[in-house]
């Protein structure tokens, strides 16, 4: 390989190390106007007046949004005014935005905005929202509208059920000599990305609407102003810089709503709206909560025969993302092993929290702790050894997924690899639980992991490939550089093809979504899978192109040429040929006479036969391939007072081919990183009245340095015959098994089983006192 | 970024410092003197701290003194955290101040910010309470006070008045002493208990904060602690009927989960005693 697999540096390395990146919210420019939000300090209250008075007094103050009926918004199930109207029902909640001069000014008068409220009833969890008497998030869901296969259920809480129904779950039964039955909560979360959302709109007077966003979906963005507000979509212009972190809640279209609206009420002047940490936490959408029930049967061996799970996903005050979440909770409902017989319905739930967004994993992390702690209980009952329970079960290829999509060698890694690989670097043989020399109790906590990417069945990838005149080559493709660093990964694929060295290959950084071709969103760990195809797509046409006009000036034929190192040559006789800077704006000879013209190389991939699935049994292909891996976590615990540290958490993932180590690595440690603090420290803590107690890194902790573990990555290649040299999608995977990891890592520990998150102290000490009440 | 505006003045002599006090509150303003800020700015952009006029104290030379003398240890109100624990004079008042926020916010926040501000674990207070310490206090005159007198739940400061210094006993500085912070998880965030501790005299003594929402020391939990006719456990479990209330019940952790937390803190302490570690 030319450079596959090798480790070359970010292209934007140097502007992020020296601090030159920019970011949405350095952007100034004069006459520039600043919009402010005033938040709800209920979780559900009607609102009886709002009064914009005193708010109005202060000098600079352009305009007052509240109480006014805009289109409602929403992906799937438009059930979500952008400015709150009637009631709220989330704390946190826009009620009203204010714009003005500067931000002072704009943040002074928003404090002076007087509104009544009435508080009512709160939903608090799923499991509340589903009883017979739980007050009503959405009073009216069934005249919102809504897509095709969504179907909020008129009078209850419930935004959409997705139905698994693969086999038969009483055969299953029937044939089980042992079940076990887990119950799994916590509540929802947040990304907490470094760079908080910001969002500058501005209504040109020839009616083009430019917005800048830090987003992970310019595209999208340009989609929806258009489906809320009518504008064409070719006059809506979204740019993207560098975005300081997505995690998922960037895809989420929201603060861009808000600048819309905010600058077509100051005639389109340009309005930026940058979000407060609080407001990040807790206005912009969240991490998704789950309460989950999961039943497992199997043989006395330990071969699985039946899966019944209900996961109630706790989507929040609107359903957005979160009906999408949800869904793919039930594609991968199982965890990464071979069950015939499986009964799952994922809900997704209406409650009084914050709102749902896509966080890292998709429903990965979440699904995958409620059914890998239930794998170890069943493990305990069996008296197995969870790690071969596992081994045992391991989904391969022949095997079907729940939505019954048939493996192959392709299409899935290999699982029993990762488990392998694992256990020897656990050294599993040394035992799970050990008492050390000073009363610490060492335990280690395995997991296995499995993900597809739940995305639309017509998302496509754009690239153009451009070149200048010594030669080299730009290269321009919709995907946003989140801090993955794809777009080294796509410089990299296309460096290997052309075999041109990397530093020949520029690489533009920001989106402008009317001159960079598509990609659908950042999202789903689908950069180098869909925008490589795309590269390489390009570079294919671009190579021909080069080729045609090589052929006549070298008098050959096409099929007698190659493109490498920056030439075009005889294959036979590679002395004979042009330099590439003599060919890529055609060719002149001595005479002046010039044949071909600019390269100018095009490229698309789109996702292909993926399918819709089936309302009743789930059945559809919702995803290209699942990556597929096992991970560990050991932890040192003290039996005395509950506290315990991370030692070690390891990752072994079927990354099918790795295009860059340490890229691949720090994305995976990265993951590891969040999905550990995830586990064990960060949640929203909510009081009896629904409110967020912590929306503020004062109180909601993020891991820091020096509380890190040591971290030990191992990748596995099984290459997906149909990705980009073979690579598998690795931006998420890193996370999804960690809670589940640290969660059984304590249960042994601690001999107690732990299905709650986050796992603090307190929670084990509650757990060994057989006391589950909520910490509050 | 805040929504109210202020004067700002940084006098240069504690009389200064009073008498610009004095004139701002004749003229109606809610002055407020301040070291690091940090508050000033963290609350203040949530409307939980106002003034109109702030006087910084961070100029005025008798507020930045750290000196040892041959009978005690002098050290300047609006001295840095990260300064304090850099020069290490008064090793239990370095690993208390090391356990406040972060580094960074450590570089600005100052001893008599800490013990003079709005959040209420006031940490930094521990090890004065603990020892042989003396409050220098500036208002209309310059007095000095016991700092175990003048502090209960918080600094008893007059209107106008101002900490300038604290002075501590110089034998007091090196006894066997131990401080525990313990958190809801891991090394982060703000203490479901800190414990701080020394043993004069054959006697130890404990100062709490993060269990109540003020920091304290009681003679009544000490005296059970230091019975040693009974056992560890029973001195402990005698020694938290004597705890103050309320005692916390937040995010950070329960009243009930705090107080099992306390009493392995205790215990932890007092055993390391007996090891003869310090």
């Amino acid at each position: 390989m030319y450079i596959i697999g090798k480790s070359v540096y970010r292209k934007e390395a140097v502007d992020k190390v020296t601090g030159e990146a920019i970011y949405t919210n350095d952007i100034q420019s004069p006459g520039m106007l600043h919009a402010r939000m005033l938040l709800s300090p209920y979780a559900h209250a009607r609102i009886i007046s709002i009064n914009t008075e005193k708010a109005w007094k202060i000098p600079g103050v352009r305009a007052i949004l509240a109480g006014e009926r805009f289109p409602l918004t929403g992906e799937e199930i438009r059930d979500r005014p952008p400015i709150a109207v009637d009631k709220v029902r989330y704390f946190g909640e826009t009620v009203a935005l204010v714009v003005a001069d500067n931000p002072v000014q704009a943040k002074r008068a928003s404090e002076l905005i007087e509104v009544v409220y009435e508080p009512l009833p709160v939903v608090n969890s799923p499991t509340e929202a589903m009883q017979a008497n739980a007050p009503l998030v959405h009073e009216n869901i069934e005249s919102y509208e809504k897509v095709e296969r969504v179907n909020p259920e008129p009078n209850t809480n419930i935004a959409n059920r997705t139905k698994i129904r693969k086999g038969n779950i009483q055969k299953g039964w029937s044939e089980s000599d042992v079940t076990v039955e887990g119950t799994v909560s916590f509540s929802p979360s947040d990304h907490a990305a470094m760079e908080t959302r910001c969002s500058i709109a501005e209504i040109r007077q020839d009616g083009y609407v430019v917005i800048t966003t830090s987003s992970q979906a310019p595209f999208m963005v340009k989609k929806l102003i258009n489906l809320y507000f009518g504008i064409d979509t070719g006059k809506v212009i979204v740019n993207t810089p560098l975005v300081g972190g997505g995690y998922g809640g960037k895809a989420a279209v929201q603060l861009e709503i808000l600048a819309f609206l905010a600058s077509r009420a100051v005639g389109g002047k340009k309005v930026k709206l940058f979000n407060t940490r609080e407001e990040d936490l807790v206005t912009s959408p969240c991490h998704i909560g789950l309460d989950a029930k999961i039943k497992l049967g199997c043989t006395r061996n330990g071969y699985l025969k039946a899966a019944e799970i209900l996961y109630l996903f706790d989507g929040g005050a609107y359903s957005d993302k979160a009906v999408d979440v949800s869904r793919a909770g039930a594609v991968d409902c199982t965890g990464p092993y071979h069950i015939e017989n499986v009964w799952c319905d994922s809900l997704c739930i209406y409650t009084n929290h914050p709102y749902a967004s896509p966080f890292r994993g998709f429903s990965h992390s979440e699904l995958l702790f409620a059914f890998e702690r239930t794998m170890d209980m069943l493990a305990q009952k069996l008296g197995l050894d969870p790690l071969e329970l596992r081994r045992k079960n391991a989904i391969l290829p022949g095997h079907t997924t729940p939505t019954q999509v048939r493996l192959n060698t392709s299409n899935l890694g290999n699982l029993p690899a990762c488990i392998d690989r694992l256990k020897e670097i656990m050294k599993w043989e040394e035992g799970q639980r050990s008492i050390q020399p000073d009363g610490l109790i060492r335990a280690k906590g395995i997991c296995c992991i499995w993900k597809t990417s739940t995305i639309d069945t017509d998302s496509s990838s754009g690239v153009i490939l451009t070149f200048n005149p010594d030669g080299s080559v730009n290269l321009i493709s919709g995907v946003v550089e989140i801090g993955t660093g794809t777009k080294t990964i796509l410089a990299q694929i296309l460096s290997e093809r052309l075999k041109m060295p990397i530093e020949l290959i520029h690489v533009r950084m920001k989106v402008n979504t009317q001159t960079t071709p598509e990609h659908w969103k950042t999202v789903a760990s689908r950069g180098t899978y869909m925008a490589g195809r795309a590269v390489l797509e390009a570079a294919e046409d671009a190579v021909e192109q080069i080729k045609k006009v090589a052929a006549c000036v070298l008098h050959g034929a096409v099929s007698d040429l190659e493109v490498a190192g920056g030439r075009v040559f005889l294959k036979d006789e590679p002395s004979t040929g042009i330099e590439l800077k003599d060919v890529v704006y055609g060719y002149t000879y001595p005479n002046g006479n010039t044949i071909g013209g600019q390269v100018i190389g095009r490229g698309t991939y789109t996702l292909r036969r993926m399918t819709y699935l089936d309302p009743q049994t789930g059945e559809g292909r919702p995803g290209p391939e699942w990556t597929v891996g096992a991970q560990g976590v050991e932890v040192e615990f003290n039996k005395r007072d509950f506290t315990y540290k991370i030692i070690r958490a390891v990752s072994v993932i079927d990354i099918g081919k790795v295009i860059n180590e340490k890229a691949a690595q720090g994305q995976v440690m990265g993951a590891m990183a969040m999905g550990l603090c995830f586990g064990g420290r960060e949640s929203f803590v909510f009081d009896e009245q629904g409110r967020v107690l912590n929306a503020q890194f004062r109180t909601y902790r993020p891991l820091r340095y020096g509380e890190n573990p040591e971290y030990v990555v191992s990748f596995v290649e099984t290459p997906q015959i149909d990705a980009p040299y073979g690579a598998r999608g690795v931006g998420e995977h890193g996370l999804i098994g960690m809670p589940a990891a640290l969660g059984n890592a304590l249960s042994i520990a601690a001999e107690v089983n732990l299905n709650q998150l986050p796992l603090i102290p307190e929670l084990i000490w509650r757990a060994k006192k057989g006391n589950q009440h909520a910490l509050i | 970024m805040l929504s109210f505006d202020f004067d700002y003045h940084a006098p240069s002599t504690l009389k200064e410092a009073v008498s610009i006090y004095q004139i701002l509150e004749r003229q109606g303003k809610q002055p407020l003197f301040y070291g690091g800020g940090t508050e000033v700015l963290t609350l203040g952009r949530l409307n939980l701290v106002y003034s109109d006029a702030l006087i910084d104290i961070k100029n005025i030379p008798e507020c930045r003194v750290q000196m040892l003398t041959d009978k005690h240890l002098v050290l300047g109100a609006a001295l840095t955290l990260t300064a304090l624990t850099e020069r290490n004079l008064f090793p239990l008042l370095s690993k208390t101040a090391r356990g406040v926020a972060d580094h960074t916010a450590r570089n600005k926040i100052t001893l008599g910010g800490n013990i003079c501000g709005e959040i209420f674990y006031r940490e930094a207070v521990l090890p004065f309470l603990l020892t042989d310490s003396y409050a220098v206090i500036a208002g209309n005159e310059i007095r000095t006070v016991s700092f175990d007198e003048v502090f209960n739940q918080f600094l008893q400061l007059g209107k106008g008045e101002f900490l300038v210094q604290l002075i501590t006993n110089r034998n007091d500085l090196r006894l066997p002493q131990f401080h525990i912070k313990r958190r809801k998880q891991w090394n982060i965030g703000y203490p479901l208990v800190t414990v701080a501790s020394i043993k004069k005299a054959g006697t130890v003594r404990i100062a709490i904060s993060g269990l109540c929402p003020f920091p304290f020391r009681s003679k009544k939990l000490e005296e059970a602690l230091n019975n040693n006719d009974i056992s560890i456990e029973s001195r402990i479990n005698e020694a938290i009927q004597h705890v103050p209330s309320p005692i916390l019940h937040d995010v950070e952790g329960s009243d009930e989960y705090r107080i099992f937390v306390l009493k392995n803190t205790l215990q932890d302490v007092l055993e390391s005693y007996q090891g003869g570690e310090s």
